[in-house]
């Protein structure tokens, strides 16, 4: 189910040595620490099923990741691989297979729901549970056991970056996949009439959203024949002064490619912020509400829209 | 390779080739000015929608070919300015101020038409 394909792309390239290599350094991971913690095998190996257990329950405690309990299978793929992990610490291999099941079993908990910050209390929980038994264990040398310990933790904190930095990626490439999707519905260009395109937009406007407004509209122009546009901007709660020189570069694209736009829906606010900030609009045509630039865009085609019983010449009343 | 000017009714039609040479744009601005008087021409349509670029050099001959063309009688329509060329030409401040652009050729035909036809009613 969870094979190297499905990690994010993102996080391919820390499976490389070099990275693996960079993480060891970065956490001060050395050959001496190595050997401590393979002389805590037997210690921590034996209890394996009690860490997993102690980890899972303490979250179902807490009420994180409701998901994950919910789903038996789930639940029973992120134990094994625990339980794997746990067997894995103190085994003093930590290369690209170990880096791999980390991040496997990361991608699980973010697929499950399970916050960063619940994750690293059960953690942390686990690791005071070792931490007291490692102690226990060498009773006549404490100051031993703790140099174990830390060696330990910072296996530990190695895996913390890597499970840290696939929870993030995977949060990152949900944000952009959601931002796809907005900017796929966010700037329909409409045809009205023969040659007339509406543009309504709503919402914020940032620099990449008038680059791509701004392409949609030249060609749909092109691909419309459209001699008038307008662009409504009612639903646009705030223009700043690169987002105005934006659309006056619009406005003027238009006109070379022998399209006239009218922008609508100028919010008292809007014009207001827009005349604080110098922008000089004075070039562009410019209407109150959707209707009066409709009839102003009408009128430049030549159209003239009346009531069917004052029309000239109706055949019925 | 020169750009050819077809005469279609009283309209003058040049249609830019891709990547026309500085030399071939002064040549069309010549020839242009020359056909216009001797042809009798209401306007000049200046198709220029196989160009992918529009180089300040050639946003230049094409405002003087309008300009030359007014003080002869004339007026001047650009016409199929691409997309992507429209949008750099503005970034660049290349906005063509002053100079007719419309969609295609049929169209900016029509705008040399109506044009005509009011310097027609307001003599009359």
């Amino acid at each position: 189910m969870l094979d190297q394909q499905s990690l994010p792309s993102s996080f391919q390239f820390s499976l490389r040595d070099a990275d693996i290599e960079r993480r060891k350094i970065i956490v001060d991971l050395a050959a001496e620490d190595i050997s401590r913690i393979t002389a805590l095998k037997d210690v921590i190996a034996q209890e394996g099923d009690r860490y997993t257990d102690d980890f899972f329950r303490y979250l179902r405690d807490l009420g994180e990741a409701p998901a994950l309990f919910g789903r038996r299978d789930a639940f029973a793929e992120a134990k094994r691989r625990k339980r794997e992990h746990l067997t894995a610490l103190t085994n003093g291999v930590y290369d690209q297979a170990y880096v791999e099941q980390r991040a496997a079993l990361a991608l699980l908990y973010s697929r499950y729901g399970l916050e960063t910050r619940a994750f690293l209390g059960a953690f942390h929980h686990l690791l005071r549970a070792l931490g007291g038994d490692i102690m226990k264990c060498f009773p006549d040398d404490p100051n031993g056991a703790f140099q174990r310990f830390m060696s330990l933790k910072k296996v530990v904190f190695f895996d913390i970056g890597i499970i840290a930095d696939v929870l993030m990626s995977e949060r990152e490439r949900t944000i952009s996949q959601q931002q796809d999707a907005i900017r796929e519905l966010s700037t329909p260009v409409l045809q009205l009439r023969d040659g007339l395109l509406i543009l309504p937009i709503i919402g914020m406007i940032d620099s990449q959203r008038a680059k791509q407004l701004t392409d949609d509209l030249l060609r749909a122009i092109r691909a419309n024949r459209a001699r008038m546009v307008v662009m409504d901007i009612t639903g646009v709660a705030a223009v700043d002064s690169k987002v105005a020189n934006h659309l006056i570069q619009t406005v003027a694209a238009a006109r070379l490619m022998g399209s006239t736009v009218i922008i609508t829906g100028l919010s008292a606010d809007v014009a207001q912020a827009l005349v604080a900030l110098g922008v000089d609009l004075g070039k562009i045509t410019t209407t109150a509400d959707l209707q009066g630039g409709l009839e102003e865009a009408e009128r430049l085609l030549g159209y003239r829209v009346v009531r069917l019983a004052e029309a000239p010449g109706r055949l019925s009343a | 390779m020169a750009i050819p000017i077809l005469k279609q009714a009283d309209v003058l039609i040049a249609s830019l080739q891709a990547d026309p040479t500085d030399n071939d744009l002064i040549q069309l601005r010549d020839e242009l000015a020359d056909r216009i008087g001797r042809l009798r021409s209401i306007g000049v349509v200046i198709d220029v929608s196989a160009l992918d670029v529009m180089d300040s050099f050639a946003t230049r001959t094409l405002r003087g070919i309008a300009q030359t063309t007014r003080l002869r009688g004339a007026d001047t329509v650009i016409v199929g300015i691409q997309p992507d060329v429209a949008f750099a030409m503005v970034q660049l401040g290349l906005t063509l101020d002053g100079i007719v652009t419309a969609l295609d050729l049929e169209e900016g035909c029509a705008r040399l038409r109506k044009y005509a036809d009011d310097e027609a009613s307001r003599g009359s």
